[in-house]
C-alpha cells in the first residue's frame, strides 16, 4: 500500500514538477479565468440579473472550461519524443499511473478553484465568509470528480486524431450531476448562511467515487498500444 | 452461428416484427380505451415507452457486451456492441421525436428541463461520442478500446436516468407498471403496452442481427485473406 503511494506520488510529483518550472497550464488557466470574469461583466446585463445572483453559475461554468483547457493538456506533453513510453514501461501500474494524474490535475485545477472563487467575489461583490469551510468542501469535491472524468476522458481524446476538440463531447454529458448539485449547493451556500447541503455533497461524494473508480479499472485499456 | 443462419434470423425477427408493429397500431387506432383526463395524446404513449424500453435495452447489451470485450478482446463483441448502439440510437431519437410531440400537446411546451428528459438527450450525446470516438483514431484496435469505455461509463449513467425521476420533483408520471403492489394502468393500455414493447423488441433485435452480419461481412471484405471462422 505504502509503495503503491510512492507510485502515485512519483508520477504526480513528475507532473507537478513539470507545471512548476514552466507554468504552461497555470499561466493559461489563470489568465482564463480572470479573463472570463471581465467578459462575463459585459456579457451580462446588469439592469436584467445581477452578475452577483448568479455567481455560483458562473463559478462552476469557468471551473468546466478552465478544466478543459487544462486536462486537454495533460498527455499532449507525454506524446512529445515518446515519452509516455518511458512512463508505460516504468514498474508502475497503469491505475496508479491514473492516480497520479488526477492527483497532479486535482492540484492545478484546485489552484485555479480558488483564483476563481476570489475573482468573481472580487469583480461582482459576493460575501464568501458566510458558509466558507462548506464552500470549499463542495468545491473542492466538485473538482476532484471533474478531474477524475476529465483525466480519463483526456487519455482517449489524446490518443485520437480529433484530439482536445472531442473532450467536451464526451465529458459534458456526464458532467451534469457534478453541476447540478454542485452549483445548487454552490448558490445556497453562498446566498444563506449556516444552510445545510449535506445531501448534495454525498451525491457529489458518490459521482466523485464512481468517477475514481471508472478511471482506476478502465485506464489501462485506453494506453495501450 | 454461422453468417447465413443469423441473417436468416434476421428476416424472421424482422418480418414478425413489422407484423406485430402493424397489429399494436391497429390496436393503438381502434381498440384500445381513451384516456380521461390526457384524452386522443394519450396514444402516443405505447410508442414513447416502447421505444424508450428498447432504447435502454440497446445501451444495456453495449454496456454489457463492452465490458466483455475490454475484458476477454473478441472482435465479435465489439461488432455487438456497435450494432446495438446503432439501433440504441435509433430508438433513443424516437424516444426524444414523440416525447417532445406529447409534451407540446399536453404540456404546452416542446421542451422542459425534467431530469429523465434531459438525461435521455444526454445518453444520445454520450452514444454520438461512442462513435465519434471510433472513427477518429488512428488504428482500429485503439477506436474499439476507446468506443467500448466511453460506453461503458456512458451506460453507468442510465441507472442515474431511472433514479432521477425519483430523486427530483418532476413532470413525468411516477413508475406506473413496474410497481410493488402491481401495475395500476387499466388492463386494455396494460396489454397494448407489453404488445408495442414485444413488436419493438422484435424489429431491434432483428436491425441489431442485420447490423451484425453487415459488420461480419465488412471485416471479411477488409480482411480477405482472414480465416473466416463463423
Amino acid at each position: 500500500m505504502k509503495g503503491y503511494l510512492r507510485q502515485v506520488w512519483a508520477v504526480a510529483g513528475k507532473d507537478l514538477r513539470v507545471e512548476w518550472r514552466t507554468r504552461e497550464r497555470f499561466a493559461s488557466m489563470a489568465s482564463f479565468v480572470v479573463l472570463s470574469g471581465i467578459l462575463f461583466n459585459y456579457a451580462i446585463e446588469r439592469s436584467v440579473v445581477q452578475p452577483g445572483q448568479i455567481a455560483s453559475g458562473l463559478i462552476w461554468m469557468i471551473l468546466v472550461f478552465a478544466g478543459l483547457l487544462g486536462l486537454g493538456r495533460t498527455f499532449e506533453l507525454e506524446k512529445e519524443e515518446g515519452a509516455i513510453q518511458g512512463l508505460l514501461v516504468a514498474p508502475v501500474p497503469r491505475d496508479a499511473i491514473y492516480l497520479g494524474k488526477v492527483l497532479a490535475n486535482a492540484v492545478l485545477l484546485g489552484t485555479v478553484v480558488i483564483l476563481t472563487v476570489f475573482v468573481i467575489a472580487f469583480f461582482f461583490q459576493v460575501d464568501l465568509t458566510a458558509n466558507a469551510g462548506s464552500l470549499a468542501v463542495v468545491l473542492a469535491v466538485g473538482t476532484l470528480g471533474f478531474v477524475a472524468l476529465g483525466t480519463l476522458f483526456s487519455g482517449i481524446t489524446a490518443g485520437t486524431r480529433m484530439g482536445e476538440t472531442l473532450l467536451p463531447v464526451l465529458l459534458f454529458p456526464l458532467l451534469v450531476p457534478l453541476i447540478v448539485f454542485g452549483a445548487n449547493a454552490t448558490a445556497l451556500l453562498l446566498a444563506f448562511p449556516g444552510v445545510d447541503v449535506g445531501g448534495n455533497l454525498r451525491i457529489l461524494t458518490a459521482f466523485t467515487l464512481g468517477g475514481l473508480v471508472a478511471g482506476v479499472g478502465l485506464f489501462r485499456y485506453i494506453v495501450e498500444d | 452461428m454461422s453468417l447465413r443462419s443469423i441473417r436468416l434470423a434476421a428476416l424472421i425477427l424482422g418480418v414478425l416484427g413489422v407484423g406485430v408493429t402493424l397489429f399494436f397500431h391497429w390496436l393503438v387506432f381502434f381498440w384500445v380505451s381513451t384516456e380521461a383526463t390526457l384524452g386522443v395524446v394519450q396514444r402516443i404513449f405505447y410508442l414513447h415507452v416502447a421505444s424508450a424500453w428498447v432504447a435502454f435495452l440497446a445501451f444495456g447489451i453495449v454496456a454489457l457486451c463492452s465490458a466483455v470485450y475490454l475484458w476477454l478482446g473478441d472482435e465479435k463483441l465489439d461488432q455487438a456492441a456497435r450494432s446495438a448502439a446503432e439501433g440504441g440510437m435509433v430508438f433513443t431519437t424516437i424516444v426524444l421525436i414523440a416525447g417532445s410531440l406529447w409534451a407540446r400537446i399536453s404540456w404546452g411546451i416542446w421542451w422542459t428541463w425534467d431530469p429523465r428528459l434531459t438525461l435521455t438527450l444526454l445518453l444520445w450525446f454520450i452514444y454520438l461520442g461512442h462513435f465519434m470516438v471510433r472513427n477518429a483514431t488512428e488504428s482500429p484496435e485503439r477506436g474499439k478500446k476507446f468506443a467500448a469505455v466511453v460506453g461503458l461509463v456512458g451506460a453507468l449513467n442510465i441507472p442515474l436516468i431511472h433514479v432521477s425521476v425519483l430523486w427530483f420533483r418532476s413532470l413525468h408520471p411516477q413508475p406506473v407498471v413496474a410497481r410493488t403492489d402491481g401495475p395500476q394502468l387499466p388492463s386494455d393500455m396494460i396489454t397494448v403496452l407489453f404488445v408495442a414493447l414485444f413488436a419493438f423488441t422484435l424489429v431491434f433485435f432483428s436491425l441489431f442481427l442485420l447490423r451484425y452480419a453487415v459488420a461480419r461481412l465488412e471485416e471479411r471484405a477488409a480482411w480477405p485473406t482472414a480465416p473466416t471462422s463463423t
